[in-house]
């Protein structure tokens, strides 16, 4: 049995981990060829010839035939795709659809009523203006780009990339008390627009590239680590891995992990290779054990490190002496580039941060566009991004992906303006999966017919519908309920946790909670404690913060419904929504507009209005009308239309 | 079958799950139909509980021989005088079993066990250990067993989780939850954690005062919101899997109060449990759990023993072990003995052991450090010997000699007896076919019945 797609993580590096190789008991020979630098493989120009591996050019652009449909360079590829399928897009959203899409996307919270009503209202007479002058939604796109929001919604995807969490994991999970710096460094240089090659550069390399975005280095010492380990020269080497294989994953899309041990199975990186990349991170200053990682880790070894090749991925098996270089595979032009020597102001990690983020660097920017893809669209062009290479899955639309990477250094490598090209094209603006359903009760559907339905969604022939996240689901239903603190920054809320949870953590771990004002804070600034996800997090796939992951998986189940129904927090947010449509008097009609607006952001159908006004008095007659209203309340948030966007 | 369809398939009907995970069926046909694993925290010592050694009485005080001192340590304890078992040990059964004085209780049913004394590990620490007994692997972040089980066999009652934790009530499990992650595989494979009283799942129960039939009220009308909501739209599993969960849960809030309500056992069986005595009364409570709920069809249970610090019997391993053995000894036998007597233990495999042994050799005098290198894991039930031993360490208890068992082998065992091939239980990651026994692991036949 297999299965064709995986989407949570796990350490590309966890090969090497089957063998640490203590020396107590006889472990399985793996084969192995020998030398890993005389018997390397050399690149072949089948290798080359890979579609993420290919140089990267600028595609054509082709030609569609309902020239319509298009907004802008990404329908053409798109619709002549469906062309080629004799299809076309779905008709555009209606606006107040498109308002609840795009707000969840760019904020990650539902829009206001008055934004809902205003952009309607704008929309009505854009159209009856016939559609001539300023779109109103390319203002909405703007207004939610430049909001402070913006920054806090797209910062827990990268962070979800970094790995990144408040503690080190392992037996003690102690808490990295400055950690949240990084976390603010994300979610402002988002906001401000850094050129994505500097803010993936300053990951790398901030601390030696610009002082004041040293902090931006956190990137690196966000994984897992064991400080209390007996042996350093292990965790020292862990790191080392664990940290080339992020680097690998984050900022080329490649499983270079697999190499640590041996020459990887499938993609063209030797172990050599992978030992050649690391050495530029081998000058780390020494670990002392019981110390934390910190960025005096950072700093340059006071003795020269000589960079060898651990066999097996041992290193208590030292091999040959590498230099410091590039992945032969990802230097477009030759084979081995060995890296300049180390000038006096030139640290290792700025030279390869600068490689890394050149604008012909294919994986990086084919990898950087699959994943802003996957932001606006809930699934990425190709299914894997953090493995892009034979392995993984080929992008449904190899030339948008190309044009997208060929597109970023174009636009000045600014995100917002990639953000606001895929959110104003038909494609994104076009129905999603409503009003389609051919008729009969719900139920399985002939195999023909759903094969149909997943080729449109392979095609974009709708807009792909998706659930919010945990943290959304969060921060929505404090934004609907009306207590959403939109206070930024700082260090990390720790929210209260119920008694049966707390009692798990251990007599070293903090357990204060923070003051009551700041419960109501978005979830980006939610501790983040490795070991023990925030439930409601947890419940609805937050990963593990242990390897970097670049698609969370959508599970449905119980215990996320548990959750939502009978748990405090859920019982609160019901009761104070009730209380605020109280305001709309005693009319059921008016109470279930009311709320469906509050946490719909539309008004309720025909039929959800006759489920509420019928709900409501049969339950008034048997409870208080204040109850019944709570009750309903507690419904309309356990309801799909609540946790999906269409 | 993609990864909507399994999540689909995990919630409509476990039974159909397992028959279209496996695609073929199981692999072969399995003796053990679920598992009861007693993990016993913070490493048990092998050379008092279950691998006796006359060497260590005869060069008591001296040091290990040079040819055997080459090996990690935590603490560097190589070269510290060997330390003789804390308690005698005494033939028992038929099979004539070497039992410690520890355990009278499993001492009295030693013809019922298995004892491998030939297990190690890669690890001397400990998260790093109970990573890898759960998970295959040294570093958190891979599927635990009981998820891959899961995954691989659905669960036998679709209103129980088909993995079950029960941690230790003092807490901090060196390693934390990942111990029962589901790694790469889907969150509804993980371990669900449930503990004995009146809420055992986390959120199980309706506020308090609020009526069965109010609640119900609320559920009806989620199902409508939902059926009109989907009615609007195309056919989507995970749409139809939501409308699901919700009555699941409504089912569980039910069955998961029953199963851990113990009114309906007799006094004898709580007897039995060792229920009657403050000292075995609450692991004696989780083993009868662990009991009702395989009965209800949840397939992988496992028990924690040991808080924090658990069997770590750095400083003292007769007063450490004297108590946390006197915790769990009755409850571990009373579980056995009531197997046994239901007919379950046929089809039941039961676990004994923790993440590592520990060292023949003293630490401040009186304890022993951490020994993955060689120590010994107890099985019995379903599909393996009784009243066996299996391999050795060598004359000193140090490390695995004969027919060693690494993590991995134990793993591909426990696996076979559940009817899974350990090398065809495989989930595409990260451009491999993922196994719970990585690219090792090898069926231990000689334990096989």
């Amino acid at each position: 049995m297999r299965f064709s797609r995986a989407r949570k993580c796990l350490a590309a590096g966890a090969l090497a981990l089957v063998f640490p190789g203590l020396g107590g008991a006889p472990a399985t020979p793996i084969s192995m060829t020998g030398d890993p630098v005389t018997n390397e493989q050399a690149i072949t120009e089948a290798d080359r010839a890979f579609w993420s591996f290919r140089a990267l050019n600028r595609p054509a652009i082709p030609v569609v035939e309902d020239t319509a449909s298009v907004r802008n360079t990404v329908d053409q590829f798109i619709v002549a795709a469906l062309e080629a399928a004799g299809k076309k897009l779905a008709p555009q959203a209606d606006p107040v659809t498109l308002i609840r899409r795009v707000t969840f996307d760019l904020t990650g919270l539902p829009p206001t009523q008055e934004e809902v009503l205003a952009f309607v209202a704008a929309s009505k007479a854009y159209a009856a203006a016939g559609s001539t002058g300023p779109d109103p939604y390319d203002s909405l796109v703007a207004r939610l780009l430049a909001s402070p929001r913006y920054g806090e919604r797209a910062a827990q995807s990268w962070l979800d990339l970094a790995r990144f969490a408040e503690t080190d994991g392992f037996e003690h999970d102690l808490d990295r008390k400055d950690a949240w710096q990084y976390r603010d460094w994300v979610i402002q240089a988002l906001n401000k627009d850094l050129p994505f090659n500097q803010f993936a550069a300053y990951q790398v390399a901030g601390d030696e590239m610009s002082p004041e975005n040293a902090v931006a280095t956190g990137f690196l010492i966000a994984g897992p680590d064991m400080p209390d380990s007996n042996f350093q020269d292990e965790r020292r080497h862990l790191l080392l891995n664990e940290i080339t294989s992020t680097i690998g994953s984050v900022f080329m899309g490649l499983t270079v992990g697999c190499a640590q041990c041996h020459d990887h199975p499938y993609d063209p990186v030797s172990q050599a290779d992978f030992y050649r990349l690391r050495a530029f991170f081998d000058h780390m200053a020494p670990l002392k054990k019981e110390k934390q990682l910190s960025m005096a880790n950072a700093a340059p070894s006071p003795t020269p490190v000589v960079s060898r090749i651990c066999l097996r991925g041992d290193h208590q098996r030292p091999g040959p002496v590498v230099q410091a270089a590039f992945l032969r595979i990802a230097n477009p032009d030759s084979d081995l580039v060995v890296a300049a020597p180390i000038s006096k102001n030139t640290g290792p990690r700025t030279i390869v941060a600068r490689w890394l983020t050149q604008s012909n660097n294919g994986l990086f920017l084919r990898a950087t566009m699959n994943r802003i893809w996957q932001q606006h669209f809930g699934r990425p062009l190709a299914g894997t991004p953090n493995d892009l290479g034979r392995q993984g899955e080929h992008p449904t639309h190899p030339e948008l992906l190309d044009w997208l990477a060929t597109e970023l250094p174009l636009q000045k490598w600014s995100l917002k303006r990639m953000h606001t090209l895929l959110v104003t094209c038909a494609t994104y603006r076009q129905l999603g999966e409503t009003g389609t359903r051919s008729s009969g009760p719900a139920g399985p559907k002939p195999a023909a017919e759903r094969e149909a339905a997943a080729e449109d969604n392979h095609l974009y022939a709708r807009y792909p519908r998706r659930r919010l996240s945990g943290e959304e689901i969060r921060d929505a239903l404090l934004s609907i309920s009306g207590r959403l603190s939109l206070k930024t920054g700082g260090p990390s809320v720790r929210l209260p946790l119920p008694p049966e949870v707390m009692s798990t953590l251990l007599e070293k771990q903090a357990k204060e909670v923070s003051p009551a004002s700041e419960w109501t804070r978005r979830s980006i600034y939610v501790f983040a404690r490795r070991n023990l996800r925030y439930p409601l997090f947890d419940l609805f796939d937050r990963p593990d913060a242990l390897v970097s992951c670049s698609r969370r998986s959508e599970s449905t189940t119980a215990t996320q419904a548990l959750s939502m129904l009978n748990s405090e927090f859920s019982q609160e947010i019901a009761r104070t929504i009730a209380a605020e449509v109280r305001k709309a008097g005693t009319d059921p009609a008016a109470i279930v507009a009311a709320a469906t607006v509050r946490c719909y952001s539309r008004g309720p159908s025909d039929r959800e209005m006759a489920l509420g006004t019928a709900f409501l008095q049969k339950r008034a007659a048997v409870a208080t009308f204040d109850e019944a209203v709570t009750d309903y309340c507690l419904a309309l948030i356990n309801a799909s239309p609540f946790f999906y966007v269409d | 079958m993609g990864l909507a369809g399994v999540a689909i398939a995990h919630l409509l009907g476990q039974e159909k799950a397992a028959a279209t995970t496996i695609s073929r069926g199981l692999h072969f046909p399995a003796k053990a139909k679920r598992v009861i694993w007693l993990f016993m925290h913070g490493g048990p010592s092998h050379v008092d509980l279950w691998d006796p050694k006359p060497a260590l009485l005869k060069y008591a005080g001296k040091p290990i021989p040079d040819s055997l001192a080459k090996f990690d340590t935590r603490r560097e304890v190589r070269k510290n005088p060997l330390l003789p078992a804390a308690k005698k040990f005494h033939k028992m059964g038929e099979s004539g079993l070497d039992m410690s004085e520890f355990l009278p209780e499993m001492g009295e049913l030693a013809d019922e066990l298995c004892v491998i004394r030939s297990c190690h590990g890669d690890s001397v620490n400990h998260p790093q250990s109970v990573y890898q007994m759960n998970t295959g692997a040294t570093l958190a972040g891979k599927p635990s067993m009981g998820s891959w089980v899961s995954y691989g066999l659905g669960s036998e009652n679709e209103n129980m989780p088909s993995f079950v934790v029960m941690p230790d009530p003092g807490g901090g499990l060196k390693g934390g939850p990942p111990a029962w992650g589901s790694g790469f595989l889907p969150a509804s494979y993980q371990g669900t954690t449930l503990r004995p009283g009146a809420s055992p799942v986390l959120n199980l129960l309706p506020p308090s005062g609020m009526s069965n039939e109010r609640q119900r009220a609320t559920l009806d009308l989620v199902k409508d919101l939902n059926h009109a909501h989907l009615s609007e739209r195309n056919e989507d599993y995970q749409l139809m899997a939501r409308l699901e969960t919700y009555e699941l849960a409504f089912r569980m809030q039910s069955a998961a109060p029953e199963v851990v309500d113990l009114k309906g056992e007799t006094e004898a069986t709580k007897e039995l449990y060792g229920l009657d005595d403050s000292r075995t009364r609450e692991f004696g409570t989780r083993c009868l759990l662990a009991r009702r709920m395989i009965e209800r069809g949840v397939r992988f249970v496992q028990l924690y023993s040991g808080n924090t610090n658990g069997w770590d019997a750095h400083d003292d391993v007769l007063s450490n072990h004297s108590r946390l053995c006197k915790a769990t000894d009755k409850p571990v036998a009373g579980l056995l003995r009531d197997l046994k007597s239901r007919g379950l233990l046929e089809d039941t495999l039961v676990i004994w052991g923790g993440e590592f042994g520990r060292m023949p050799m003293s630490e401040k005098g009186k304890g022993r450090d951490h020994n993955p290198w060689g120590y010994s894991t107890v099985l019995a039930g379903a599909g393996v010997k009784h009243g066996h031993i299996h391999g050795s360490t060598d004359d000193f208890g140090m490390r695995a000699d004969v027919d060693p068992v690494h993590v991995s082998d134990l793993h591909a065992t426990i696996l076979h007896l559940m009817g899974i091939d350990h090398e065809r239980l495989t989930f595409r990651f990260n451009g491999l076919d993922q196994r719970l026994t990585g690219v090792r692991g090898h069926v231990v036949n000689g334990i096989l019945t």
